[in-house]
């Protein structure tokens, strides 16, 4: 049986590299990725705590943190999709209507 | 033994095919390599002993969301379009302040995190979640649906080209008689939105 500390690095690493990505890129598409893949690292989480524990409560929040990504990706996908047809871009730089 | 051969196997996948994600520039290579991610991540719920919910995350994860993402992507058309650079500084602070974050992340996890292994069997099938899920959390699941409805009212508000007022005068002209039969009010109102 594999240590769950083990997960919870693995976890670690994925919420690190989704950091990196939305720090760095300004496509607004792979940001949005990046926050997917944050998100995965989260559920991992709590689903390696369920296993330590033994409680079923945290495969029950995974179940609802998907029903949920999924919401927040198509809202996020039709907000981009207006954006483009607003500016003809999804470089988030340039999405500065309300920044001053 | 095998576990821990899958796991390291499984592991280096799923960040190996997160980075690409990162370092990327084409987006349509970047949502494929998210894909493979999360099929590594299923795995990695299939090795924590909860296979429904490795179902879960390539039906839905995998099989859905993702499918949204490329869509999206092929519909922008955003392979002509060659991203921007990112400005020096803000790479350079970007890379350092994450890489900062993810060693104090693992250097506590490393020194506080749980080390030893759980005892007994875990049971997590479908049947069990599924109990849990109806008896104590059903308010909650409720709850999602109705999220899940505004959701998509909201992307079809979103995302339509022509405005609210340009169908509102004629609501017949833009309910065409397809597939719906003599709709609810509420089905009814979403398609003179859109």
């Amino acid at each position: 049986m594999i240590p769950t500390h083990w997960f919870l690095i693995l976890s670690a690493i994925l919420f690190t590299i989704g950091v990196c990505g939305v720090l760095t890129r300004r496509n607004g598409i792979t940001i949005f990725m990046c926050i997917e893949l944050m998100v995965n690292a989260v559920n991992l989480t709590f689903v390696a705590y369920a296993r330590q524990f033994h409680q079923i409560h945290g495969l029950i929040f995974v179940f609802f943190i998907m029903a949920i990504a999924a919401a927040e990706a198509a809202v996020g996908l039709a907000i981009f999709i207006s954006l483009f047809h607003h500016r003809h871009t999804i470089d988030v730089d340039e999405a500065n209507l309300m920044r001053w | 033994m095998i576990s821990f051969i899958i796991f390291f196997f499984f592991a280096a996948v799923a960040v190996i095919f997160a980075a690409m994600v990162v370092l990327h520039r084409n987006p349509v290579v970047g949502a494929l390599s998210l894909v493979a991610s999360f099929f590594a991540l299923a795995v990695m719920y299939v090795l924590l002993e909860a296979p429904f919910l490795a179902a879960l995350q390539v039906i839905v994860y995998a099989g859905a969301i993702m499918v949204l993402f490329l869509f999206v992507i092929m519909l922008l058309n955003l392979q002509h379009q060659a991203e921007p650079h990112t400005r020096p500084v803000q790479q350079f602070l970007g890379y350092t302040s994450s890489a900062a974050f993810g060693l104090a992340l693992i250097y506590y996890l490393a020194k506080f995190g749980v080390t030893k292994l759980p005892e007994g069997v875990f049971v997590a099938d479908a049947r069990t979640v599924g109990i849990r899920m109806f008896e104590a959390y059903i308010f909650p699941f409720e709850m999602v649906s109705i999220l899940l409805l505004a959701a998509i009212v909201g992307a079809l508000i979103l995302s339509g080209r022509t405005g609210i007022s340009s169908t509102q005068g004629s609501p017949s002209a833009s309910v065409p008689s397809t597939k719906m039969p003599p709709a609810t009010p509420a089905s009814t109102h979403s398609e003179e939105v859109r």
